[in-house]
């Protein structure tokens, strides 16, 4: 009732101003082309749904009515759901050296919260089949691209080959609608890895393409010992009621802040169950899919330990209170389920609400495991109270220690630029700058979020040393150099944000935030950079190829977010 | 009254100009030349930030100070100590003493807070007792309520 009331008034009182906003925007601004026009369509042909607003909030008056500019995309091009096949859970997809395994990219009917769309899966099944190798094996993976846009298989985290990488005008070219390719995919590290398309992350992702490959080791104590495991694949979805969202057909729209789901998902359901037994260890692969939402994962208390992240486990075990997700992050962890009940596995976090400037909780209960009387066997309690340590990772990163202090070899800095966002946008962004938070965890403004595409708002990767920016950067590293790249987050920008950065093909390490250094190392393929922060990676570029380096949140991608880094040498055959 | 309003958000960005992590501190009768600064850097964590289990950030602070005077010159006391408050002053966390120099002291993991440095006649007190000779607010604090801005109730340009 009272949202209702707001709405209304918004409406009256935006009514006048919008007319003056598109004057006054005609008079300052320069020249533009059509395109420049961008997030000023009043046309209802394009996308006009309303976009949820968080409880309490209204619209900018001087937003609604306004639209993205963009032509509005749901896949399937209104395909009768009733006629697609279901989507299915994940399945297991054990595979040896050398196995083969078909791929297909096609259209599902999916049930979320109660609510059917169309939408994507890897061979019908949300996540997408869970494959796991034993370490070093290669496969065969024949890909067949089944739905309605261009796409690619990438292989995140996995140091294989260039030629497999999956990445459009680098590495392979887009494989079309009904086309097919083949990728051979090597597996050199244990761990958690995942793979999702490296065209239009936005909607392909968004949609359901994307799937887990645990590679295990060949050591059984790689891990300390757990009762059970399970992958936890952490995504969310932005619904209005009986529809998606639509997406932008040309480009992305949540330009500024990427697509925040207001449904949460784990393993592409809301509503997680799980049954464990008094006692019991369970070891979670957990991977973050999302478009843009950064998590923050706890157990009903519980207690967690934190043996892995993307690439290698850490130096050693780490208690943990909560576990912090970015953007394609992993972490292993194994949490202990001590007394029969429920748990609740929760998202929470800290708000900000921009509107009033006051923190607001919010924790959002993804599932609940339940743990049953019977105790466990065996009894993994002696093992779970050891914080084990990983020599093996830490003699491993011992050879790079040397270069920790080494000044930095290469710099970028993290920024954005923004052109003909309506006007309103301008005016609240330009006031609200008292500040900015190191990590917004979640869309506190999906008005001026949603209205702002990649004509409007470009994301850049600045070379301090060139002034070079995204694609028109051209760094090349000699392999088997140990590089130092320094990446600052600008903060005095229009909009900073935190920007999870990955680095395909090879693997490098967190030295040090804000000149801290960090004390329990993993290898990492993708590194959380808050605003306002200063980070050093230590890269180990020994994977010769064309590699991108980019920001994971979808739209910032979609938005030029990106560019190529060329490690020199040999290429594969002799690799490694 | 609205061309205040504009000059107080506009200061604000000059305060803070360096970003999210960076509080000035402010000088009082107490010890009227004393200045200094601090920066909020993440507590140690294996993730990408450190944050409590309800999400909330956990800093360290650097706190960088200059001509303090002599603790014991200010009356009964023996040691600087910084301490972080909630906006209402109703809790307070003892962080860590302060020499002039730089200090680290930690963790604060409150969403708002008041930095206060007090002379204390221990480095270790248990509450707060003596006077402030520098404070400052985290940058959170700065985050402002635009329900009765204009731009709110449909009055723009
Ligand atoms: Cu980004």
């Amino acid at each position: 009732m009272r949202r209702l009331v707001l709405a209304a008034a918004a409406l009256a009182l935006g009514m006048a101003p919008r007319l003056a906003n598109a004057q006054q925007q005609e008079k300052k601004k320069p020249p533009v082309s059509m395109d420049d026009m961008a997030g000023m369509h009043h046309d209802s042909a394009h996308i006009s749904m309303p976009i949820p607003m968080p409880a309490g909030m209204p619209m900018i008056p001087g937003l609604v009515g306004l639209t993205p500019s963009v032509t509005e995309f749901l896949p399937g091009n209104g395909t009768d759901p009733g006629k697609l096949p279901a989507a299915r859970p994940t399945r297991i997809v054990q595979l040896r050296n050398r196995d083969t395994l078909d791929l297909t990219a096609g259209l599902v009917r999916r049930t979320v919260n109660g609510r059917t769309f169309v939408m994507y899966a890897f061979n019908g099944e949300v996540p997408g089949p869970l494959i796991r190798v034993p370490q070093n094996a290669t496969i065969t993976v024949r890909f067949h691209n089944r739905i309605d846009l261009e796409s690619t298989v990438h292989w995140h985290g996995v140091r294989l080959d260039n030629r497999n990488d999956g990445v459009p005008g680098l590495t392979q070219v887009a494989v079309t609608p009904g086309g097919d390719f083949v990728y051979t995919v090597h597996f050199p590290d244990a761990g958690i890895y995942w793979y999702h398309p490296h065209v239009r992350e936005d909607v392909e992702q968004a949609l359901g393409l994307f799937g887990n490959i645990i590679v295990d080791a060949p050591e059984t104590d790689y891990y300390s010992p757990a009762n059970s495991e399970h992958t936890l694949v952490l995504d969310d979805l932005l619904v209005n009621g009986d529809t998606l969202i639509p997406f932008g057909k040309e480009g992305p729209d949540f330009a500024l802040m990427g697509r925040v789901g207001n449904v949460l998902l784990v393993n592409g359901e809301s509503g997680y169950t799980l049954r464990a037994r008094r006692g019991e260890v369970v070891r979670f692969f957990l991977t973050n899919v999302s478009n843009s939402r950064t998590w923050n994962v706890s157990f009903g208390g519980a207690p967690i330990k934190v043996i892995a992240s993307d690439v290698s486990r850490f130096e050693r075990e780490e208690r943990v209170a909560s576990v912090v997700l970015a953007p394609a992050e992993r972490y292993v962890v194994e949490v202990k389920f001590d007394r029969p009940g429920r748990y609740a596995l929760v998202n929470s976090i800290q708000a900000i609400n921009h509107y009033r400037g006051e923190f607001e909780p919010q924790a959002d209960t993804l599932g609940v495991v339940t743990v049953t009387n019977e105790p466990a066997r065996p009894d993994y309690s002696r093992q779970f109270a050891t914080l084990r340590a990983h020599p093996a990772v830490s003699k491993e990163i011992e050879r790079y220690r040397p270069y920790f202090d080494k000044p930095p070899d290469k710099q970028l800095t993290l920024t954005v630029r923004t052109t003909g966002l309506p006007l309103a946008t301008v005016q609240f962004m330009t006031i609200d700058t008292a500040y900015f938070a190191p990590v917004e965890w979640v869309d506190g403004m999906p008005d001026m979020n949603w209205l702002s595409t990649d004509k409007q708002v470009r994301w850049i990767l600045r070379d301090d040393a060139t002034g070079k920016e995204n694609m028109d950067i051209d760094w090349h590293v000699a392999r088997g150099s140990v590089v130092k790249l320094r990446i600052f987050n600008d903060p005095m920008s229009f909009h900073p944000m935190q920007h999870p950065i990955h680095l395909h093909g090879q693997r490098m390490l967190v030295v040090s935030r804000d000149g801290v250094p960090m004390r329990n190392l993993s290898w990492k393929d993708t590194a959380l950079i808050p605003v306002g922060s200063t980070v050093d990676l230590l890269i180990d570029a020994s994977n010769p190829g064309d590699w991108m380096l980019h920001c994971h949140i979808a739209e910032h991608l979609g938005a030029g977010m990106m560019m190529a880094v060329h490690v020199d040498g040999a290429r594969a055959g002799d690799q490694r | 009254m609205r061309i205040v309003a504009l000059i107080a958000l506009s200061a604000v960005p000059l305060l803070v100009a360096a970003g999210p992590y960076d509080i000035a501190l402010f000088a009082t009768p107490k010890a009227p030349s004393a200045h200094g600064s601090a920066r909020l850097v993440y507590a140690a964590s294996p993730f990408g930030v450190a944050v409590t289990a309800d999400g909330r950030a956990q800093y360290d602070i650097q706190v960088t100070a200059a001509e303090l005077p002599e603790a014991s010159s200010l009356g009964a006391f023996k040691a600087y100590v910084a301490w972080a408050a909630t906006p209402d002053l109703s809790t307070w966390v003892r962080l860590g003493t302060i020499r002039n120099g730089t200090s680290i002291v930690g963790h604060v993991d409150l969403n708002k807070f008041l930095l206060v440095i007090t002379a204390e006649a221990d480095s270790a007190p248990p509450r707060h007792a003596g006077p402030t000779v520098l404070h400052g607010t985290s940058p959170s604090g700065w985050l402002q309520s635009f329900l009765n801005h204009p731009m709110f109730r449909g009055i723009t340009g």
